[in-house]
């Protein structure tokens, strides 16, 4: 009798458009599943034969790899920057982050060009003091290229996670490690790791699911992966079942890592007994140990962020006036424009699931959130061939309206359309949007609402009246990070995208895969200016969290 | 104002955990100023939250005047039960300054209605000098007269205050009592209050109900509130 009064109570708009939402992002991902039941095909015989192997290796190999590189330079970075003292320590502290402004797949072919024979180092080293370097030494490429790029570009989400994580809840465990006696090393693999493991594990996963979805490194320097081998059987052999098949498997593989963290986190308890913990008090550096310090950190900053920078700066220069054409302001309208539309979808479907989830206090509300963001985790072009293949049997259901319209049997009217891009850009980016409104939520006492309704208002009322105001920041900054991910977005809209329709992300590669590097500077730069405001949002917020 | 009847009401967070209400049975008649004193987690906030129709209670009947509020059948949802609750920490919204925070609950009223209720209440509770405030501008015992005022805005068949004296100290809480019993004996306000400090209850209600081990009784009445002005 309860169960029925409570299902009739919190049974309203809000829930049920909640759940038509979350169907409609959960479907392309549920399709790309259902592949694996589908009959095979010639072409997958031959693909699972002879090329399946060297795909799952090359993916597994490079996860590996930039995984626990970065995580490697991520976690020492953190504790440098958390533990020690040491010149410019304070401006490494948010600086190490800026290499997330750079997009690997900018970098790649920024540092591809600038290591090669004719680039800038090697041709300075070669006019200027006529050192020669031997064939291969610094040019990168292959796997070791897209290893170097991933890990450098990627590393500063170990680090920011990490670092939080010490400034944060570390100062009394570490304190108490120190007046144990244990010191440097011992301090840091008997106490500092330890303690720190579920943020290391966080970062770590987050670098696994950006190499995983990761199209625009790879194939600029020719990494077979699961990822380049969806493209590859859908533009290559124009077979979309078996693409549809490599990214059902590579699901699975996600699925896997998912429930591995699950499990590799499954006994920690020991994040923070209380919530006011001590700040941690530096150790301060001195002589050689200061110098090597700032050293380090100052060697990754410029390779991770001024370097690359720099380059496009001077790139730019070159040819701004030839690519800064009429042509270049439409393709400026067409990637705000996409960007705008998609995140205002992704803001409206977070608060409206949000509010459904505080509303309805069951266990099955918090299953619909986790469900609705699971696309942060599911790789750009497994998002699309979900997306595509709903939008081809919505427009064959759709086909005796369209006759009707005048169109032709068989017309292929929303999957032509930009409708299809920003229902991929709606259900990848959807935990972005999501994460800030929940967030925003969490800090509203749940006795605002109760007051609210208490003095006559309905969930409507209260939601415009109270929630809402109260939520205004917390939706802006939602809003501006999934915009600027949807701006940064590659391989959805290389999928997706309708015929013509170009944005900075798709310009900016295209340019690089054709060898006109110099060219591809400008959208570029434009790109790293635009991801730049994104990691400034990221700092800031972290930086109210700390205090 | 009405007359609040509760019949075996019982209620449990989830459904393998025990009961903390256990068929409770209560009536405060019209115009009574009601104190419940108990422990923490013995259920007095809840019942509260049960009255107020936060909570879905698992049986029993809740009934204000004629109209029941809750049955095995009904549950009128709290926007149409017509009771007034004054929270732990006042819950008044921060982006509303005092005088729009009273105004809340008065959306159906014509502008002209609700800004004579407005300045009735600002009056009633001594705070029209602070009417364009935001509450983080006001001091606790403040909070606490516009949370009061807010709950009284509406005018609710019954008002509910859940532990209101919590968030001041000794000094202000000893004079707001006697304010708050004052423009409770005003407004003919029924009014249940739950407290886990006995001075806080003496010192305002007419009647006490006491909750030990589940058990719900009447508390000796020898030092009420009532009883202080029958000397008087």
């Amino acid at each position: 009798m309860r169960a029925s009064k409570i299902i009739r109570r919190y049974t309203n708009g809000w829930l049920i458009a909640s759940l038509l939402g979350a169907a409609a992002i959960l479907l392309p991902i549920l399709y790309v599943m259902s592949g694996l039941l589908r009959p095979v095909n010639e072409n997958w015989s031959a693909v699972k034969a002879y090329l399946l192997t060297d795909y799952v290796l090359g993916s597994a190999k490079l996860v590996l790899s930039t995984g626990l590189l970065a995580t490697f330079m991520g976690v020492l970075l953190a504790w440098l920057v958390v533990g020690y003292t040491f010149p410019l320590r304070r401006f490494y502290r948010w600086a190490l982050v800026l290499p997330l402004a750079v997009p690997p797949y900018i970098a790649a072919y920024t540092y591809g060009t600038m290591t090669s024979y004719t680039g800038i180092i090697q041709s300075t080293l070669r006019n200027q003091f006529d050192i020669r370097l031997p064939h291969g030494l610094i040019e990168l490429s292959s796997t070791r290229g897209a290893m170097f790029t991933l890990s450098i570009f990627l590393f500063p989400y170990v680090f920011l996670l990490m670092r939080t994580y010490l400034e944060r809840q570390s100062g009394s465990y570490i304190e108490n490690g120190r007046l144990l006696g244990r010191s440097g090393w011992s301090l840091f693999t008997r106490v500092v790791l330890p303690i720190s493991r579920p943020a290391i594990i966080a970062g770590a996963m987050l670098v696994t699911f950006e190499v995983l979805s990761d199209y625009g490194v790879a194939s600029y320097f020719g990494v077979q992966t699961i990822s380049t081998a969806i493209f590859q059987t859908w533009f290559g052999m124009y077979d979309i079942d078996s693409a549809m098949r490599l990214a059902a498997w590579l699901l699975v593989i996600i699925v896997a890592i998912f429930l591995m963290e699950r499990l590799l986190r499954r006994n920690r308890r020991y994040g923070a007994l209380s919530s006011r913990s001590k700040p941690l008090q530096p150790v301060r550096l001195r002589g050689w140990a200061a110098a090597a310090a700032t050293a380090g950190c100052t060697l990754v900053f410029t390779i991770g962020f001024a370097l690359p920078v720099a380059q496009l700066i001077l790139w730019t220069g070159w040819t701004y006036s030839k690519v800064w054409r009429a042509d270049f302001a439409h393709l400026l309208v067409n990637t705000l424009t996409g960007a705008a539309w998609a995140t205002i979808i992704v803001m409206a479907l977070a608060v409206l699931s949000a509010k459904a989830v505080r509303m309805f206090p069951l266990a099955g509300a918090y299953a619909l959130s986790r469900l609705m963001t699971s696309g942060y985790a599911i790789p750009g072009a497994i998002v699309a061939i979900g997306i595509l293949a709903v939008f081809i049997a919505l427009d064959g259901w759709l086909s005796p309206l369209y006759v009707w319209l005048g169109r032709a049997e068989g017309a292929l009217v929303l999957s032509m359309s930009l409708t299809m891009l920003l229902a991929g850009y709606v259900v990848r980016f959807m935990a972005t949007g999501y994460n800030a409104v929940e967030a925003g939520y969490d800090k509203i006492p749940r006795a605002y609402t109760e007051a609210a309704l208490t003095l006559g208002h309905r969930q409507g009322g209260v939601f415009w009246r109270v929630e809402l105001p109260l939520l205004r920041q917390a939706i802006l900054t939602g809003a501006a990070l999934t915009f600027i991910e949807i701006v940064k977005e590659l391989p959805l809209t290389l999928l997706l995208r309708p015929f013509n329709f170009d944005t900075l992300a798709t310009r900016a590669y295209q340019y690089a895969i054709d060898e006109r590097i110099y060219e591809a500077a400008l959208p570029s730069l434009l790109l790293v200016a635009l991801s730049l405001l994104s990691v400034a949002i990221v700092l800031r917020l972290e930086r109210g969290r700390v205090r | 104002m009405s007359e609040l009847n509760i019949q075996g009401l019982s209620y449990r967070y989830e459904r393998r955990q025990p009961l903390i209400l256990e068929q409770v049975s209560l009536t405060v008649r019209t115009g009574e100023i009601v104190g419940i004193l108990g422990a923490s987690g013995s259920g007095k906030s809840t019942l509260l939250r049960l009255i107020a129709g936060l909570e879905t209670p698992e049986q029993g009947t809740i009934r204000l005047g004629a109209r029941v509020l809750s049955d095995a059948r009904v549950e009128v949802p709290p926007a149409d039960r017509g009771v007034g609750m004054v929270f732990q920490d006042y819950a008044l919204f921060p982006h509303l300054c005092a005088g729009d925070n009273i105004a809340f609950g008065l959306h159906r009223m014509s502008r002209k209605e609700r800004q004579l209720r407005q300045s009735e209440l600002l009056e009633l509770t001594q705070m029209t000098s602070y009417a364009r405030r935001y509450p983080h501008e006001l001091s606790g015992g403040q909070q606490q007269r516009v949370a009061l005022a807010r709950a009284l805005a509406p005018g609710p068949s019954l008002l509910l205050m859940d532990e209101p004296f919590s968030s001041l100290d000794a000094e202000l809480r000893q004079s707001i009592r006697t304010e708050l019993r004052a423009i409770l004996r005003r407004t003919g306000t029924t009014c249940l209050l739950v407290s886990h400090d006995r001075e806080d209850v003496e010192a305002i209600c007419d009647r006490t109900l006491v909750v030990a081990d589940g058990v719900w009784e009447e508390g000796s009445a020898s030092t009420t509130a009532a009883d202080h002005e029958d000397k008087h």
